[in-house]
Protein backbone atom coordinates (compact mmCIF):
# COMPACT_ATOMS: atom_id res chain seq x y z
CA UNK A 1 0.00 0.00 0.00
CA UNK A 2 3.02 2.07 0.93
CA UNK A 3 4.40 1.60 -2.04
CA UNK A 4 1.30 2.16 -4.28
CA UNK A 5 1.18 5.83 -2.20
CA UNK A 6 4.76 6.16 -3.21
CA UNK A 7 4.02 5.79 -7.21
CA UNK A 8 1.32 7.96 -7.18
CA UNK A 9 2.97 10.84 -5.73
CA UNK A 10 5.58 10.22 -8.04
CA UNK A 11 3.23 10.41 -10.96
CA UNK A 12 0.99 13.19 -9.50
CA UNK A 13 4.49 15.27 -9.32
CA UNK A 14 5.65 14.04 -12.84
CA UNK A 15 2.42 15.45 -14.28
CA UNK A 16 2.51 18.39 -12.57
CA UNK A 17 5.91 19.21 -13.77
CA UNK A 18 4.58 18.20 -17.04
CA UNK A 19 1.53 20.61 -17.27
CA UNK A 20 4.35 23.54 -16.12
CA UNK A 21 6.68 22.88 -18.87
CA UNK A 22 3.85 23.34 -21.52
CA UNK A 23 2.86 26.59 -19.62
CA UNK A 24 6.24 27.29 -19.86
CA UNK A 25 6.30 26.99 -23.96
CA UNK A 26 3.56 29.36 -23.88
CA UNK A 27 4.07 32.53 -25.63
CA UNK A 28 3.98 35.55 -23.95
CA UNK A 29 0.55 37.44 -25.35
CA UNK A 30 1.03 40.97 -26.42
CA UNK A 31 -2.23 42.57 -26.69
CA UNK A 32 -3.70 45.13 -29.90
CA UNK A 33 -6.80 46.56 -29.92
CA UNK A 34 -7.31 47.96 -33.42
CA UNK A 35 -9.32 51.30 -33.57
CA UNK A 36 -11.63 49.78 -36.75
CA UNK A 37 -12.13 46.51 -34.93
CA UNK A 38 -12.35 47.50 -31.06
CA UNK A 39 -11.79 43.46 -30.52
CA UNK A 40 -8.64 42.62 -28.61
CA UNK A 41 -6.73 40.03 -30.88
CA UNK A 42 -3.48 38.57 -29.64
CA UNK A 43 -1.29 38.08 -33.05
CA UNK A 44 1.32 40.25 -31.84
CA UNK A 45 2.48 37.81 -29.65
CA UNK A 46 4.02 36.10 -32.21
CA UNK A 47 4.03 38.02 -34.90
CA UNK A 48 4.77 41.51 -34.00
CA UNK A 49 8.50 40.92 -35.89
CA UNK A 50 6.63 41.97 -39.10
CA UNK A 51 6.77 45.14 -40.53
CA UNK A 52 3.84 47.16 -41.59
CA UNK A 53 1.94 45.95 -44.53
CA UNK A 54 1.91 49.66 -45.61
CA UNK A 55 0.44 53.21 -44.65
CA UNK A 56 -2.90 52.31 -45.80
CA UNK A 57 -3.51 49.41 -43.75
CA UNK A 58 -1.75 50.27 -39.98
CA UNK A 59 -1.78 47.06 -37.62
CA UNK A 60 -2.51 50.18 -35.24
CA UNK A 61 -6.07 50.46 -37.03
CA UNK A 62 -6.96 46.95 -38.55
CA UNK A 63 -5.18 44.80 -36.54
CA UNK A 64 -4.69 41.25 -38.07
CA UNK A 65 -8.12 39.79 -37.77
CA UNK A 66 -9.71 41.75 -40.39
CA UNK A 67 -8.07 40.67 -43.21
CA UNK A 68 -6.86 37.68 -42.41
CA UNK A 69 -9.51 35.98 -40.54
CA UNK A 70 -8.27 33.67 -37.54
CA UNK A 71 -9.35 33.21 -33.94
CA UNK A 72 -8.07 36.47 -32.64
CA UNK A 73 -7.59 35.26 -28.89
CA UNK A 74 -5.54 32.46 -29.71
CA UNK A 75 -2.30 31.61 -28.14
CA UNK A 76 -1.19 28.63 -29.88
CA UNK A 77 -0.66 28.17 -33.44
CA UNK A 78 -2.69 26.04 -34.97
CA UNK A 79 -5.89 27.36 -33.32
CA UNK A 80 -4.95 30.33 -34.00
CA UNK A 81 -4.33 29.78 -37.96
CA UNK A 82 -7.63 27.09 -37.74
CA UNK A 83 -9.83 29.90 -39.51
CA UNK A 84 -7.66 32.12 -41.42
CA UNK A 85 -8.73 32.82 -44.83
CA UNK A 86 -6.67 32.09 -47.83
CA UNK A 87 -3.91 30.62 -45.90
CA UNK A 88 -1.08 33.53 -46.24
CA UNK A 89 -2.93 35.17 -48.95
CA UNK A 90 -6.36 36.88 -48.22
CA UNK A 91 -6.53 38.42 -51.59
CA UNK A 92 -6.98 34.82 -52.95
CA UNK A 93 -9.94 35.41 -54.92
CA UNK A 94 -11.88 32.89 -53.35
CA UNK A 95 -11.60 34.53 -50.70
CA UNK A 96 -10.98 38.33 -51.26
CA UNK A 97 -14.73 39.36 -50.67
CA UNK A 98 -14.37 38.29 -47.24
CA UNK A 99 -10.86 39.80 -46.35
CA UNK A 100 -10.85 42.59 -48.47
CA UNK A 101 -14.37 44.17 -48.92
CA UNK A 102 -17.24 45.97 -47.88
CA UNK A 103 -18.56 49.24 -48.48
CA UNK A 104 -16.21 51.40 -47.37
CA UNK A 105 -13.07 49.35 -48.21
CA UNK A 106 -12.71 47.63 -51.90
CA UNK A 107 -16.08 46.79 -52.58
CA UNK A 108 -17.09 50.46 -52.06
CA UNK A 109 -19.07 51.95 -54.99
CA UNK A 110 -18.95 51.72 -58.85
CA UNK A 111 -19.03 55.39 -59.09
CA UNK A 112 -15.15 56.73 -60.02
CA UNK A 113 -14.27 52.95 -60.13
CA UNK A 114 -14.29 52.50 -56.15
CA UNK A 115 -15.26 48.11 -56.48
CA UNK A 116 -12.15 47.03 -57.05
CA UNK A 117 -13.18 43.36 -56.25
CA UNK A 118 -15.90 43.39 -59.13
CA UNK A 119 -13.35 45.26 -61.41
CA UNK A 120 -10.13 42.50 -61.05
CA UNK A 121 -12.72 39.68 -60.44
CA UNK A 122 -14.25 40.48 -64.06
CA UNK A 123 -11.36 41.87 -65.59
CA UNK A 124 -9.53 40.01 -68.54
CA UNK A 125 -6.57 39.09 -66.32
CA UNK A 126 -8.96 37.11 -64.22
CA UNK A 127 -11.69 35.46 -66.68
CA UNK A 128 -8.56 34.52 -69.30
CA UNK A 129 -11.71 35.26 -71.49
CA UNK A 130 -9.86 36.68 -74.45
CA UNK A 131 -7.35 33.59 -74.69
CA UNK A 132 -9.96 31.01 -74.17
CA UNK A 133 -11.77 32.90 -76.80
CA UNK A 134 -8.48 32.78 -79.18
CA UNK A 135 -7.36 29.28 -78.56
CA UNK A 136 -11.03 27.71 -79.57
CA UNK A 137 -12.09 29.87 -82.51
CA UNK A 138 -8.49 29.04 -83.90
CA UNK A 139 -9.32 25.35 -83.59
CA UNK A 140 -13.22 25.50 -84.81
CA UNK A 141 -14.43 25.11 -81.23
CA UNK A 142 -16.60 28.50 -81.80
CA UNK A 143 -17.76 30.83 -84.39
CA UNK A 144 -16.00 33.75 -83.52
CA UNK A 145 -13.95 35.54 -81.19
CA UNK A 146 -16.92 36.63 -79.05
CA UNK A 147 -16.16 35.14 -75.27
CA UNK A 148 -18.31 32.75 -73.70
CA UNK A 149 -15.81 31.18 -71.38
CA UNK A 150 -13.64 31.94 -68.63
CA UNK A 151 -11.43 30.88 -65.69
CA UNK A 152 -14.78 30.93 -63.91
CA UNK A 153 -18.88 31.57 -64.11
CA UNK A 154 -19.64 34.99 -64.03
CA UNK A 155 -22.91 36.85 -64.56
CA UNK A 156 -22.52 41.12 -64.60
CA UNK A 157 -26.08 42.30 -65.41
CA UNK A 158 -24.56 45.39 -65.76
CA UNK A 159 -21.95 44.65 -68.12
CA UNK A 160 -22.01 47.60 -71.09
CA UNK A 161 -19.79 45.22 -73.11
CA UNK A 162 -22.43 43.05 -74.71
CA UNK A 163 -21.02 40.15 -72.82
CA UNK A 164 -23.18 39.68 -69.59
CA UNK A 165 -21.99 36.85 -68.62
CA UNK A 166 -19.32 33.86 -69.14
CA UNK A 167 -19.62 30.11 -68.44
CA UNK A 168 -17.11 28.26 -67.07
CA UNK A 169 -14.08 26.80 -69.31
CA UNK A 170 -13.78 23.27 -68.32
CA UNK A 171 -10.83 21.20 -70.58
CA UNK A 172 -12.08 18.16 -69.96
CA UNK A 173 -15.46 18.80 -72.37
CA UNK A 174 -13.31 19.83 -75.08
CA UNK A 175 -12.89 17.54 -78.18
CA UNK A 176 -10.36 19.23 -80.51
CA UNK A 177 -6.95 17.96 -78.62
CA UNK A 178 -4.97 21.49 -79.15
CA UNK A 179 -7.99 23.46 -76.90
CA UNK A 180 -7.74 20.26 -74.55
CA UNK A 181 -3.83 20.93 -74.48
CA UNK A 182 -4.55 24.46 -73.82
CA UNK A 183 -6.90 23.38 -71.16
CA UNK A 184 -4.30 21.28 -69.18
CA UNK A 185 -1.07 23.19 -69.76
CA UNK A 186 -1.94 27.12 -70.34
CA UNK A 187 -4.21 28.17 -67.58
CA UNK A 188 -1.91 28.96 -64.56
CA UNK A 189 -1.09 32.66 -64.97
CA UNK A 190 -4.66 34.08 -64.66
CA UNK A 191 -5.70 36.00 -61.25
CA UNK A 192 -7.70 32.79 -59.87
CA UNK A 193 -5.00 30.20 -60.28
CA UNK A 194 -1.66 29.11 -58.56
CA UNK A 195 1.82 29.62 -60.51
CA UNK A 196 2.48 26.81 -62.92
CA UNK A 197 5.97 27.67 -62.45
CA UNK A 198 7.58 28.02 -58.88
CA UNK A 199 10.30 29.44 -57.55
CA UNK A 200 12.85 32.34 -58.47
CA UNK A 201 12.01 35.10 -60.86
CA UNK A 202 8.50 34.21 -61.85
CA UNK A 203 7.08 33.44 -58.06
CA UNK A 204 3.88 35.12 -57.47
CA UNK A 205 0.95 35.09 -55.27
CA UNK A 206 -3.18 35.28 -57.01
CA UNK A 207 -5.77 37.46 -56.38
CA UNK A 208 -4.78 41.12 -55.35
CA UNK A 209 -1.47 40.40 -54.31
CA UNK A 210 -0.79 39.18 -57.57
CA UNK A 211 0.51 42.32 -58.48
CA UNK A 212 0.01 44.42 -55.51
CA UNK A 213 2.61 42.47 -52.64
CA UNK A 214 6.07 42.70 -54.66
CA UNK A 215 7.73 38.97 -55.01
CA UNK A 216 10.13 40.71 -57.34
CA UNK A 217 12.72 42.99 -57.69
CA UNK A 218 13.81 45.15 -60.58
CA UNK A 219 17.01 45.11 -59.35
CA UNK A 220 19.46 43.49 -62.29
CA UNK A 221 22.50 43.52 -60.53
CA UNK A 222 22.00 40.15 -59.33
CA UNK A 223 20.01 37.38 -60.66
CA UNK A 224 19.56 36.19 -57.14
CA UNK A 225 18.54 39.58 -56.02
CA UNK A 226 15.56 38.99 -57.79
CA UNK A 227 13.68 37.59 -55.78
CA UNK A 228 12.26 39.72 -52.99
CA UNK A 229 12.04 38.94 -49.20
CA UNK A 230 9.64 41.35 -47.97
CA UNK A 231 6.14 39.71 -48.85
CA UNK A 232 4.02 41.50 -46.19
CA UNK A 233 3.56 44.32 -47.87
CA UNK A 234 0.45 46.17 -49.87
CA UNK A 235 1.53 48.93 -52.77
CA UNK A 236 0.80 50.64 -55.95
CA UNK A 237 4.43 51.43 -56.93
CA UNK A 238 4.32 48.24 -58.80
CA UNK A 239 7.97 47.77 -60.82
CA UNK A 240 7.42 46.07 -63.98
CA UNK A 241 9.55 42.68 -62.61
CA UNK A 242 6.14 42.15 -60.89
CA UNK A 243 3.92 42.30 -64.17
CA UNK A 244 6.69 40.07 -65.89
CA UNK A 245 6.17 36.99 -63.55
CA UNK A 246 2.93 36.16 -66.01
CA UNK A 247 4.19 38.50 -68.98
CA UNK A 248 7.38 37.93 -69.71
CA UNK A 249 7.91 34.46 -68.90
CA UNK A 250 8.33 32.91 -71.93
CA UNK A 251 6.46 32.35 -75.27
CA UNK A 252 3.50 29.80 -75.84
CA UNK A 253 4.31 27.71 -79.12
CA UNK A 254 0.83 27.36 -80.54
CA UNK A 255 1.70 24.74 -83.11
CA UNK A 256 2.64 22.28 -80.39
CA UNK A 257 0.20 24.46 -77.30
CA UNK A 258 3.25 24.04 -75.08
CA UNK A 259 4.94 26.67 -73.19
CA UNK A 260 8.58 27.72 -73.70
CA UNK A 261 9.96 29.20 -70.35
CA UNK A 262 12.67 31.98 -71.11
CA UNK A 263 16.20 30.44 -70.86
CA UNK A 264 18.41 33.81 -70.98
CA UNK A 265 19.17 35.69 -68.00
CA UNK A 266 18.81 39.28 -69.03
CA UNK A 267 21.47 41.40 -67.11
CA UNK A 268 20.18 44.68 -68.19
CA UNK A 269 16.78 46.08 -68.60
CA UNK A 270 16.32 46.54 -72.06
CA UNK A 271 16.77 42.63 -72.28
CA UNK A 272 14.82 41.97 -69.34
CA UNK A 273 11.66 43.69 -70.34
CA UNK A 274 8.85 42.02 -72.53
CA UNK A 275 10.48 39.39 -73.87
CA UNK A 276 8.66 38.40 -76.81
CA UNK A 277 9.35 42.11 -78.35
CA UNK A 278 12.38 42.73 -80.07
CA UNK A 279 12.09 46.49 -80.66
CA UNK A 280 11.65 48.82 -78.27
CA UNK A 281 10.57 52.63 -78.42
CA UNK A 282 12.93 54.17 -75.37
CA UNK A 283 10.14 55.17 -72.91
CA UNK A 284 8.68 51.40 -73.21
CA UNK A 285 11.64 49.76 -71.42
CA UNK A 286 12.73 52.57 -68.85
CA UNK A 287 9.43 53.28 -67.55
CA UNK A 288 7.08 50.99 -66.00
CA UNK A 289 4.27 49.39 -67.12
CA UNK A 290 2.37 51.12 -64.84
CA UNK A 291 3.75 54.26 -65.64
CA UNK A 292 1.87 54.23 -68.95
CA UNK A 293 -0.76 51.66 -68.47
CA UNK A 294 -3.96 53.14 -66.33
CA UNK A 295 -5.85 51.37 -63.36
CA UNK A 296 -9.01 50.32 -65.97
CA UNK A 297 -6.70 48.81 -67.99
CA UNK A 298 -4.70 46.50 -65.65
CA UNK A 299 -7.96 45.81 -63.06
CA UNK A 300 -10.49 46.30 -65.77
CA UNK A 301 -13.30 48.57 -65.78
CA UNK A 302 -16.26 46.57 -64.25
CA UNK A 303 -17.53 45.04 -67.76
CA UNK A 304 -16.64 41.35 -69.42
CA UNK A 305 -14.34 42.19 -72.48
CA UNK A 306 -13.50 39.61 -75.40
CA UNK A 307 -10.09 40.21 -75.11
CA UNK A 308 -7.30 42.65 -73.92
CA UNK A 309 -7.78 44.91 -76.69
CA UNK A 310 -11.06 46.02 -75.70
CA UNK A 311 -9.40 47.16 -72.57
CA UNK A 312 -6.22 48.11 -73.10
CA UNK A 313 -6.10 51.88 -75.12
CA UNK A 314 -3.13 54.14 -74.14
CA UNK A 315 -1.64 54.94 -77.06
CA UNK A 316 1.88 57.00 -77.92
CA UNK A 317 -0.62 60.16 -78.38
CA UNK A 318 -2.08 59.72 -75.10
CA UNK A 319 1.41 61.30 -73.67
CA UNK A 320 2.94 63.09 -76.65
CA UNK A 321 -0.15 64.13 -78.53
CA UNK A 322 -0.39 64.36 -82.55
CA UNK A 323 1.43 66.85 -85.24
CA UNK A 324 -2.32 68.90 -85.01
CA UNK A 325 -3.11 68.36 -81.31
CA UNK A 326 -1.61 68.65 -78.00
CA UNK A 327 -2.24 65.83 -75.21
CA UNK A 328 -5.07 66.47 -73.70
CA UNK A 329 -4.63 67.54 -70.04
CA UNK A 330 -6.85 68.60 -67.08
CA UNK A 331 -6.49 71.01 -64.15
CA UNK A 332 -7.56 69.71 -61.34
CA UNK A 333 -9.12 71.78 -58.72
CA UNK A 334 -11.42 69.23 -56.67
CA UNK A 335 -9.75 68.46 -53.46
CA UNK A 336 -11.73 65.31 -54.03
CA UNK A 337 -10.62 64.35 -57.26
CA UNK A 338 -9.18 60.62 -57.33
CA UNK A 339 -5.75 61.96 -58.60
CA UNK A 340 -4.69 63.30 -55.21
CA UNK A 341 -5.65 60.21 -53.81
CA UNK A 342 -4.25 58.00 -56.15
CA UNK A 343 -0.67 60.33 -55.38
CA UNK A 344 -0.93 59.83 -51.72
CA UNK A 345 -1.16 56.05 -51.98
CA UNK A 346 1.81 56.63 -53.97
CA UNK A 347 3.38 59.51 -53.34
CA UNK A 348 6.28 59.60 -56.40
CA UNK A 349 4.84 63.25 -56.74
CA UNK A 350 2.85 66.15 -54.72
CA UNK A 351 -0.02 67.30 -56.37
CA UNK A 352 -1.43 70.64 -55.52
CA UNK A 353 -5.10 71.86 -57.08
CA UNK A 354 -4.48 73.71 -59.94
CA UNK A 355 -1.93 71.34 -61.57
CA UNK A 356 -2.21 70.41 -64.82
CA UNK A 357 -1.76 66.61 -65.46
CA UNK A 358 -2.57 64.65 -68.69
CA UNK A 359 -5.74 63.17 -68.81
CA UNK A 360 -6.22 59.73 -71.67
CA UNK A 361 -9.29 59.69 -74.21
CA UNK A 362 -11.21 58.03 -71.46
CA UNK A 363 -10.63 60.87 -69.30
CA UNK A 364 -8.46 58.67 -66.80
CA UNK A 365 -6.19 61.39 -65.07
CA UNK A 366 -2.33 60.11 -65.97
CA UNK A 367 -1.46 61.85 -61.88
CA UNK A 368 1.96 60.87 -62.65
CA UNK A 369 2.80 63.23 -64.96
CA UNK A 370 2.68 67.24 -64.99
CA UNK A 371 2.39 69.95 -67.72
CA UNK A 372 5.37 72.10 -67.20
CA UNK A 373 5.54 76.27 -67.04
CA UNK A 374 7.36 75.83 -70.64
CA UNK A 375 5.19 73.66 -72.35
CA UNK A 376 7.02 70.61 -72.23
CA UNK A 377 5.68 67.56 -69.57
CA UNK A 378 7.42 65.58 -67.01
CA UNK A 379 6.39 61.89 -65.76
CA UNK A 380 7.54 60.60 -62.77
CA UNK A 381 7.90 56.69 -62.19
CA UNK A 382 5.65 55.29 -60.04
CA UNK A 383 8.15 52.50 -58.88
CA UNK A 384 11.13 54.28 -58.95
CA UNK A 385 10.85 57.81 -58.64
CA UNK A 386 12.93 58.91 -61.40
CA UNK A 387 11.59 61.75 -63.21
CA UNK A 388 11.09 61.95 -67.36
CA UNK A 389 11.13 65.08 -68.92
CA UNK A 390 9.35 64.97 -72.48
CA UNK A 391 7.91 67.18 -74.94
CA UNK A 392 4.88 66.63 -77.30
CA UNK A 393 5.24 65.78 -80.77
CA UNK A 394 3.45 68.61 -82.12
CA UNK A 395 6.32 71.41 -83.10
CA UNK A 396 8.63 68.66 -83.54
CA UNK A 397 10.30 66.93 -86.97
CA UNK A 398 8.20 64.11 -86.48
CA UNK A 399 6.71 62.46 -89.67
CA UNK A 400 4.06 60.28 -87.66
CA UNK A 401 0.89 59.00 -89.32
CA UNK A 402 -1.67 60.32 -86.31
CA UNK A 403 -4.40 57.66 -87.50
CA UNK A 404 -1.49 54.84 -86.96
CA UNK A 405 -0.31 54.69 -83.22
CA UNK A 406 0.71 51.48 -83.24
CA UNK A 407 3.97 50.25 -81.38
CA UNK A 408 5.31 49.03 -84.72
CA UNK A 409 4.89 52.46 -85.98
CA UNK A 410 6.86 53.85 -83.40
CA UNK A 411 9.09 51.53 -83.67
CA UNK A 412 9.97 52.77 -87.66
CA UNK A 413 11.95 55.60 -86.04
CA UNK A 414 12.31 55.24 -82.33
CA UNK A 415 13.30 51.97 -82.04
CA UNK A 416 16.08 50.45 -79.54
CA UNK A 417 17.43 46.77 -81.31
CA UNK A 418 18.33 44.51 -78.77
CA UNK B 1 29.75 2.45 16.15
CA UNK B 2 26.84 1.12 14.03
CA UNK B 3 25.30 4.08 11.98
CA UNK B 4 21.29 3.98 12.71
CA UNK B 5 19.69 2.09 9.23
CA UNK B 6 16.56 3.58 7.40
CA UNK B 7 14.02 1.02 7.47
CA UNK B 8 12.29 0.96 4.19
CA UNK B 9 9.01 1.56 5.69
CA UNK B 10 10.63 5.17 6.86
CA UNK B 11 12.82 5.19 3.18
CA UNK B 12 8.97 5.25 1.88
CA UNK B 13 7.43 7.21 4.06
CA UNK B 14 9.97 10.04 3.56
CA UNK B 15 9.72 9.36 -0.44
CA UNK B 16 5.92 10.01 -0.09
CA UNK B 17 6.44 12.89 1.84
CA UNK B 18 8.97 14.80 -0.60
CA UNK B 19 6.96 13.90 -3.41
CA UNK B 20 3.48 15.19 -2.32
CA UNK B 21 5.36 18.51 -0.83
CA UNK B 22 7.30 18.83 -4.11
CA UNK B 23 3.69 18.37 -5.91
CA UNK B 24 2.07 20.72 -3.26
CA UNK B 25 4.41 23.87 -3.79
CA UNK B 26 4.16 23.03 -7.80
CA UNK B 27 0.36 23.32 -7.67
CA UNK B 28 0.64 26.02 -5.34
CA UNK B 29 2.91 27.91 -7.61
CA UNK B 30 0.71 27.13 -10.52
CA UNK B 31 -2.26 28.55 -8.18
CA UNK B 32 -0.82 31.48 -7.16
CA UNK B 33 0.29 32.16 -10.89
CA UNK B 34 -3.25 31.61 -12.05
CA UNK B 35 -4.66 34.21 -9.50
CA UNK B 36 -2.35 36.69 -10.40
CA UNK B 37 -2.71 36.57 -13.77
CA UNK B 38 -3.41 40.42 -14.67
CA UNK B 39 -6.89 40.32 -17.28
CA UNK B 40 -6.79 42.87 -19.70
CA UNK B 41 -7.44 45.87 -18.98
CA UNK B 42 -10.40 48.17 -20.39
CA UNK B 43 -9.28 50.60 -22.44
CA UNK B 44 -9.32 53.94 -20.82
CA UNK B 45 -11.93 56.49 -20.96
CA UNK B 46 -10.54 59.14 -18.75
CA UNK B 47 -7.24 60.84 -19.17
CA UNK B 48 -5.53 62.44 -16.17
CA UNK B 49 -3.72 65.53 -18.43
CA UNK B 50 -2.09 67.19 -15.17
CA UNK B 51 -2.43 70.86 -14.30
CA UNK B 52 -4.56 72.81 -16.52
CA UNK B 53 -1.73 75.51 -15.96
CA UNK B 54 0.79 73.35 -18.01
CA UNK B 55 -1.14 74.43 -21.15
CA UNK B 56 -1.06 77.86 -22.35
CA UNK B 57 -3.45 80.32 -23.52
CA UNK B 58 -3.48 79.94 -27.38
CA UNK B 59 -2.04 76.33 -27.45
CA UNK B 60 -2.65 73.24 -29.47
CA UNK B 61 -1.24 70.30 -27.57
CA UNK B 62 -1.29 66.73 -29.09
CA UNK B 63 -2.15 63.78 -26.97
CA UNK B 64 -0.55 60.68 -28.30
CA UNK B 65 -2.14 58.37 -25.95
CA UNK B 66 -5.61 59.60 -26.35
CA UNK B 67 -5.00 60.24 -29.29
CA UNK B 68 -6.49 63.88 -29.41
CA UNK B 69 -5.43 67.50 -29.33
CA UNK B 70 -6.09 69.72 -26.59
CA UNK B 71 -6.67 73.37 -27.63
CA UNK B 72 -6.62 76.26 -25.11
CA UNK B 73 -8.72 78.85 -26.97
CA UNK B 74 -10.59 81.79 -25.90
CA UNK B 75 -13.21 79.94 -24.65
CA UNK B 76 -11.33 77.56 -22.70
CA UNK B 77 -9.98 74.02 -23.26
CA UNK B 78 -11.86 72.10 -25.95
CA UNK B 79 -10.38 68.81 -27.62
CA UNK B 80 -10.80 67.04 -30.51
CA UNK B 81 -10.17 63.61 -31.48
CA UNK B 82 -7.22 62.61 -33.60
CA UNK B 83 -8.95 59.05 -35.02
CA UNK B 84 -10.10 59.53 -38.74
CA UNK B 85 -13.68 59.11 -38.87
CA UNK B 86 -13.02 57.22 -42.26
CA UNK B 87 -11.19 53.94 -40.94
CA UNK B 88 -9.70 54.57 -37.78
CA UNK B 89 -5.96 55.93 -38.70
CA UNK B 90 -4.33 58.59 -35.93
CA UNK B 91 -4.85 61.80 -37.82
CA UNK B 92 -1.58 64.42 -38.06
CA UNK B 93 -2.04 68.11 -36.84
CA UNK B 94 -1.14 70.60 -39.65
CA UNK B 95 -1.31 74.27 -39.20
CA UNK B 96 -4.25 73.81 -41.40
CA UNK B 97 -6.39 71.61 -40.19
CA UNK B 98 -5.85 67.35 -39.78
CA UNK B 99 -4.35 64.81 -42.90
CA UNK B 100 -4.88 61.09 -42.63
CA UNK B 101 -1.50 59.50 -43.53
CA UNK B 102 -3.57 56.46 -44.49
CA UNK B 103 -5.88 57.15 -46.80
CA UNK B 104 -5.52 61.02 -47.44
CA UNK B 105 -8.57 62.86 -45.48
CA UNK B 106 -8.20 66.25 -44.45
CA UNK B 107 -9.42 68.41 -41.92
CA UNK B 108 -9.48 72.04 -41.07
CA UNK B 109 -8.41 72.89 -38.11
CA UNK B 110 -12.27 72.39 -36.59
CA UNK B 111 -12.53 68.73 -37.61
CA UNK B 112 -14.58 69.51 -40.47
CA UNK B 113 -14.28 67.40 -43.77
CA UNK B 114 -12.13 69.10 -46.49
CA UNK B 115 -11.21 65.95 -48.83
CA UNK B 116 -12.52 62.45 -48.98
CA UNK B 117 -12.70 59.63 -47.94
CA UNK B 118 -13.54 60.43 -44.84
CA UNK B 119 -17.03 61.72 -44.89
CA UNK B 120 -17.92 63.07 -41.19
CA UNK B 121 -16.23 65.69 -38.50
CA UNK B 122 -13.14 64.13 -35.64
CA UNK B 123 -15.41 63.58 -32.92
CA UNK B 124 -14.79 66.30 -30.30
CA UNK B 125 -13.94 65.35 -26.48
CA UNK B 126 -14.81 66.30 -22.74
CA UNK B 127 -12.64 68.56 -21.15
CA UNK B 128 -13.24 69.34 -17.65
CA UNK B 129 -11.04 70.87 -15.12
CA UNK B 130 -11.41 69.55 -11.83
CA UNK B 131 -11.29 70.83 -7.88
CA UNK B 132 -7.40 69.78 -7.34
CA UNK B 133 -7.05 72.11 -11.30
CA UNK B 134 -6.01 69.01 -13.13
CA UNK B 135 -7.47 68.31 -16.32
CA UNK B 136 -9.52 65.44 -17.11
CA UNK B 137 -10.37 64.20 -20.60
CA UNK B 138 -13.17 61.99 -21.06
CA UNK B 139 -13.73 60.26 -24.54
CA UNK B 140 -16.72 58.48 -23.86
Amino acid sequence: MRRLIVIASALLLLTLLGIAWLESRHVIPVALTPSLTGQVEYCLSCHGDLPEIGKSHPVKSFGCVLCHGGERLALEANLAHNSMRGGKNPADFSVVQASCGGTICHSGSTEGYRDHIQRATTSIQATYAGAIASIRYTFGEQPDLTAHLGTTAIQDSQSTSGITSLEVFNPLLETNPAVLAFGQTCLTCHLFAQPGQTGGRYDHFTGCTACHTPTQSSDLTSIDTKTATQVHKLTTAISYAQCDTCHNRGNYDLRAITFQPRQDTPTDRLHDYYQPIAQFTKCEYTLDCIDCHTRTEAMGDGNLYSNKKQIQYIQCKTCHGTLTGLPQTLTITDPNHIAFRQSLLNPVIELKPGDNVLVTEKGEPLWNTRLQPDGTYELVGKATGQVFPFKPVMGSGCTQDPDDQSSGSCHKCHSVER
Amino acid sequence: MNEPKLSRRDFLKLTRTLLLTASGLLGLGGLIRFLSYPSQPLAPTEFDLGPASNYAPGSRTVLPDVPALLVHGETGFTALSLVCTHLGCTVESQPDGFACPCHGSRFDLLGKVKRAPASKTLVSRRVEIGPDGKLHLFTN
